[in-house]
């Protein structure tokens, strides 16, 4: 076994340790709520990843610390691999009642959770739920177990802020390749000079603004259990609901409007959220990325509810207000929780079709680098605007000048701005050919003239963007296999920001000769 | 006892804002969601959830005047 292999399969398997914790901890809510019959699926679920994870790091416990190319291949086989694991408690739990128990009564199986004993299903299910996509392959989250219902909204919590930055937090020690590891997760900000320290600090304040945000819904009146799961898919800007309807069910403009803090506090980088706690408040409009957060949300609500109400959408002026504001707010944020849906419960349904054009422009961009937000990230559409203007501005100026250009506070020269520019450029440009190849995919698999142009594309970019808003094409019967797949590349390439899936990928087809 | 002895999750509660007001109300949270989960709806658990929240409202406005000071 070469070096390479060695230092991959010990830190995989420190992530499939973490994983397992994350299993064996759920054992509480079946305990609590009574539903003993889907502990041993649970506890089977975490024993697999638990004692291949422990094989992995104690026959590989003297490894290298990881190289960039090791952080990228960890990344990307480690994301995926816990999206395979994490389909466990879906795919056993749903067995389990399929065949029952021999010593303990099980409750009658249900067509939503009979979808589940298709393991591709299960892993939709369970790579939505990391990459905090939110797309779903159940017809009622109502019928589910509570234990499903937590594992769903547990997963999307920990997949918002990142399965490496859990493993670190947890497992890791200063100086063990930790930055490598936490910058090929889509991550770059520090808070403070150790790496460990810093996530482990994004931990404590997305643990205080949990708990912040399920006494807030639960103070506007949702139910307790409710108010714990949305906080959590809220916050982690995720999407998942317990209720068939999403928040629609709820039919409460208290609830509306309390949810929406919540998904801005998850498009705000962690870094801002440190120095607003520490008392710096003036980050809310100093940090270039929370200031455009604000400017992004308020405009495409007003776009949005002038659109509405000018359609005749809704009757009154704040009807369109409290649905445009929440529906852009959960797109641009990449949450994906819905309430403005039609009596076939597709998102957006009465909506004009210009008006979810807006909505998926929303979700493309995405909320700031840094936060536990999907889509393009605000940074790099902004870079990309300052940049193409930087550009064309040049033309106006004598060659001998020296230009600099400013963005969040920083002056770059011209070769910091082309290579700022050269990596969203590249990013973006990845974004929208996956984009395109995905909507022509689905296009091709999808039945002839079921769906519309703009359906699929709302769909690729709520896939790829890891945002969840369905126009009605994700569903266990509805979308073909081969489209599942698809749609478990794009939400996986989207959580990770393309790169380190192609890097892995060319180091899979170099290894198997197919690449040279 | 103290909050980094715990182990696993010792090390990241200790981490944070390093502010008394901010680590007790992360450790009330819990407290809080679990006598809401006994005693249900009721004007007192209502009470304590929205002293809750003020405080932390109230604490994070209190610091950013104090700082902009």
């Amino acid at each position: 076994m070469n070096g390479a292999a060695a230092t991959i399969g010990r830190d995989l398997g420190r992530i499939f340790q973490a994983l397992a914790g994350l299993l064996f901890v759920s054992l509480l809510v079946p305990l609590v709520w009574g539903e003993y019959w889907a502990m041993p699926a649970l506890f089977i679920s975490g024993l697999v990843p638990f004692v291949i994870g422990y094989a992995l790091t104690a026959r590989f416990q003297g490894a290298t610390q990881p190289s960039k190319l090791h952080g990228m291949i960890i990344a990307a086989t480690g994301w995926f691999c816990v999206a395979l694991f994490g389909s466990l408690p879906f795919l056993f739990i749903a067995w389990t009642l399929e065949v029952g128990l021999p010593f303990v009564e099980t409750p009658s199986q249900t067509a939503t959770l009979a979808a589940f004993t298709d393991p591709l299903n299960a892993v939709f299910e369970s790579m939505s739920g990391f990459t905090g996509t939110g797309l779903t392959m159940t017809d009622n989250e109502e019928v589910l177990p509570r234990t499903l219902q937590w594992w769903r909204s547990f997963i999307e919590w920990v997949g918002g802020v990142g399965v490496i930055v859990l493993t670190t937090a947890i497992l890791s020690r200063p100086g063990s390749g930790s930055l490598t590891l936490y910058e090929s997760e889509a991550r770059s900000e520090r808070i403070h000079p150790s790496i460990v320290s810093t996530v482990q600090t994004i931990w404590w304040i997305f643990l205080l603004f949990t708990f912040v945000s399920i006494l807030l819904l639960w103070v506007v009146g949702m139910p307790l259990w409710g108010a714990i799961n949305h906080a959590m898919t809220g916050l982690s800007t995720g999407g998942f609901s317990i209720t068939d309807n999403s928040i629609a069910t709820y039919d409460s403009a208290a609830i509306d409007f309390a949810l929406i803090p919540i998904m801005l506090l998850g498009s705000i980088a962690f870094p801002v959220h440190y120095l607003i706690l520490q008392g710096d408040l003036r980050n809310f409009y100093t940090d270039l990325q929370t200031r455009w957060v604000f400017i992004y949300m308020s405009a495409g609500t007003v776009v949005l509810t002038a659109l509405v109400y000018a359609t005749d959408t809704y009757d009154t002026l704040f009807t369109a207000f409290r649905y445009s504001s929440f529906q852009f707010v959960s797109a641009a944020t990449c949450a994906g929780f819905q309430t403005a849906v039609d009596t076939t419960n597709v998102a957006l349904g009465r909506w004009p079709a210009q008006a979810q054009l807006i909505v998926a422009f929303g979700m493309i961009v995405g909320g700031a680098a840094g936060s536990t937000a999907g889509g393009i990230k605000l940074i790099r559409s902004i870079t990309l605007l300052k940049g193409i203007r930087f550009r064309v501005a040049e033309v106006f100026y004598p060659e001998t000048a020296v230009r600099r250009l400013k963005i969040n506070g920083r002056r770059l020269d011209e070769r910091e701005v082309r290579q700022e520019f050269e990596e969203a450029a590249i990013i973006s440009f990845l974004w929208f050919v996956f984009l395109a190849a995905g909507t022509f995919g689905l296009l091709v698999i999808l039945p002839q003239g079921e769906y519309t142009l703009e359906n699929v594309i709302f769909e690729v970019a709520s896939a790829q963007g890891n945002v969840g808003l369905s126009a009605g094409i994700t569903g266990p019967e509805s979308l073909p296999t081969l489209g599942k797949v698809m749609f478990l590349f794009n939400m996986w390439i989207g959580r990770l920001e393309i790169i380190p899936v192609l890097v892995t990928l060319r180091t899979i087809l170099d290894r198997g000769g197919l690449y040279r | 006892m103290k909050i980094g002895d715990l182990p696993y999750v010792g090390d990241p509660l200790e981490e944070g804002a390093e502010d008394r007001v901010f680590d007790s109300l992360l450790l009330l949270g819990p407290v809080i969601v679990a006598l809401i989960a006994v005693l249900g709806r009721s004007a007192l658990t209502t009470g304590i959830a929205i002293a809750y929240l003020s405080s932390f409202v109230g604490y994070v406005l209190y610091r950013g005047v104090l700082e902009g000071a």
